[in-house]
C-alpha cells in the first residue's frame, strides 16, 4: 500500500489530496499576482533610495491626532482641513493641511528652522516665526514630513499621506 | 508511510512555518544590519517585502495614485522606524498592519469628500496591459495565460473577504499569518478556515467554467 492508496486516490478526494489542490492553486495564484499585477519597479526604486531617510540623530515626532481618524465629521462640511498634531517629548507641532498649503505652530513657542520633506532628497524651507508659527503655500503632494530644527536638536514628523 | 505527502492540516496548525524566499528568521536580522547602515540589508528587506506591502494596497482596492503614495509612506515611515521597531522579526507584520491603516485612512477621506460615492467603484485599478501579460500573449503557452486570466476574473467574483484575503495570501514570499492577521485585521486562529474556504471556492468557480 503506497501513500497515495492510503489517502484515497480511487475514491473520494482525501483530506491530504484537498489541502495538495489548495496548496497549488495558491503557488499559481502567486504567480499570476507576479505577472499580472507587480509592485511597480519605480516604487521599488524610490523606496530603495528612502534608506537616506534613515536619521538617526533626529528624534522622531509621532502622530498623536489626524483628523481624517479622530475627527467627528460636521455634517455639510466636505472639505474640512486635515488637522493633525505630532508629538515628540515636550515639542508638538501642530499642522493644518489645506489646498493651498500648510500653516501650523510649534509648541512651546521657540524659533525653529522648517523644512517640509517630499522624499527622498527633496527637502523645501518654509517660514517660520520666532514664536515657531509657520506657514507654507505649496500644499504636500504626496507623502511628506516636517523637519524641525530648534536650538539643541533636530526633529522629524512621522511620514503623512497629505 | 506519509512522507512525500502534503500534510492535510498544515496550514491550519502551524501557520508560522509559512514564509519563503525571505526567510522570515531573517529579517531581524537584516533590521538590524540596515540600523547599522548597511544599504544591502535595505535592499534585501524592501525587495523581500514590497510585494506583501503592494499587496495590502490591492487587497483595499486603491486607485494607482492612492496605491502609489501609500506604498511610499509605508516604506518611508519604515526607513523613519529603523531601530525604534520593538519586534524587529516582525517587521513584515508591522509594514503589513502600517499600511492596512494608510489604506483605510485613504479610503475615509476619499468617503468624506465624497460621501454618496463608493470609492471603491471610482477607483479601479488601472486595465492597462503590463509588459509581461503582453509577453504571455506572444509565447506559445497561451492556454496558461489563459488560465491565469481566468483565475484573476474570478477573484473578482468571490466576495470581497475572500478576494482581499486571496490577494494577500499570494505576495511573494508566501506572507506568515501574522502579517496577514496585520494586513486585514482579521485573526490569526481565522486565516485557516478562510483560506480553505475562498480556495475552494475560487476552484469549484473555475471548474464551473470548464477551464483546464
Amino acid at each position: 500500500m503506497n501513500a497515495d492508496d492510503e489517502n484515497g486516490t480511487a475514491g473520494e478526494p482525501g483530506p491530504d489530496q484537498d489541502a495538495f489542490a489548495d496548496a497549488l492553486l495558491e503557488e499559481e495564484l502567486r504567480q499570476a499576482a507576479a505577472v499580472l499585477d507587480p509592485v511597480p519597479a519605480e516604487l521599488v526604486q524610490t523606496v530603495l533610495d528612502a534608506f537616506v531617510l534613515h536619521d538617526l540623530d533626529a528624534r522622531l515626532a509621532e502622530l498623536t491626532f489626524d483628523s481624517v481618524v479622530d475627527a467627528l465629521p460636521v455634517r455639510g462640511v466636505v472639505d474640512a482641513p486635515r488637522m493633525l498634531t505630532f508629538r515628540s517629548g515636550e515639542v508638538t507641532v501642530d499642522v493644518e493641511v489645506t489646498g493651498d498649503g500648510l500653516i501650523g505652530q510649534v509648541l512651546p513657542p521657540q524659533s525653529v528652522r522648517i523644512e517640509v520633506l517630499g522624499g527622498p532628497g527633496a527637502a523645501r524651507p518654509v517660514t517660520a516665526d520666532t514664536l515657531g508659527r509657520f506657514t507654507s503655500d505649496t500644499p504636500p503632494a504626496g507623502p511628506f514630513a516636517l523637519r524641525l530644527r530648534t536650538g539643541a536638536e533636530v526633529i522629524v514628523t512621522e511620514w503623512l499621506r497629505a | 508511510m506519509r512522507s512525500g505527502t502534503l500534510h492535510s492540516t498544515a496550514y491550519d496548525d502551524v501557520p508560522y512555518t509559512r514564509g519563503g524566499a525571505v526567510d522570515r528568521t531573517e529579517v531581524g536580522a537584516l533590521v538590524q544590519s540596515a540600523v547599522d547602515g548597511d544599504a544591502a540589508a535595505w535592499k534585501a528587506l524592501v525587495e523581500g517585502m514590497s510585494p506583501l506591502v503592494w499587496s495590502v494596497v490591492r487587497a483595499h482596492r486603491l486607485s494607482d495614485a492612492d496605491g502609489h503614495e501609500v506604498f511610499q509612506t509605508v516604506w518611508f515611515r519604515f526607513a523613519q522606524h529603523l531601530g525604534r521597531i520593538r519586534e524587529p522579526d516582525k517587521a513584515g507584520a508591522w509594514l503589513a498592519s502600517t499600511a492596512r491603516h494608510e489604506c483605510l485612512k485613504v479610503l475615509r477621506g476619499l468617503a468624506r469628500l465624497t460621501p454618496t460615492d463608493d470609492p471603491r467603484v471610482l477607483d479601479r485599478p488601472s486595465e492597462d496591459r503590463t509588459p509581461e501579460e503582453t509577453l504571455i500573449d506572444s509565447e506559445d503557452a497561451a492556454d496558461r495565460a489563459e488560465r491565469v486570466r481566468r483565475l484573476w476574473q474570478e477573484l473578482d467574483g468571490l466576495g470581497e473577504r475572500c478576494r482581499q484575503l486571496l490577494r494577500v495570501l499570494m505576495a511573494s514570499p508566501p506572507p506568515s499569518y501574522g502579517e496577514i492577521s496585520a494586513a486585514l485585521g482579521i485573526a490569526v486562529g481565522s486565516i485557516g478556515p478562510l483560506r480553505q474556504r475562498c480556495l475552494r471556492r475560487l476552484r469549484a468557480r473555475m471548474d464551473a467554467r470548464g477551464a483546464v
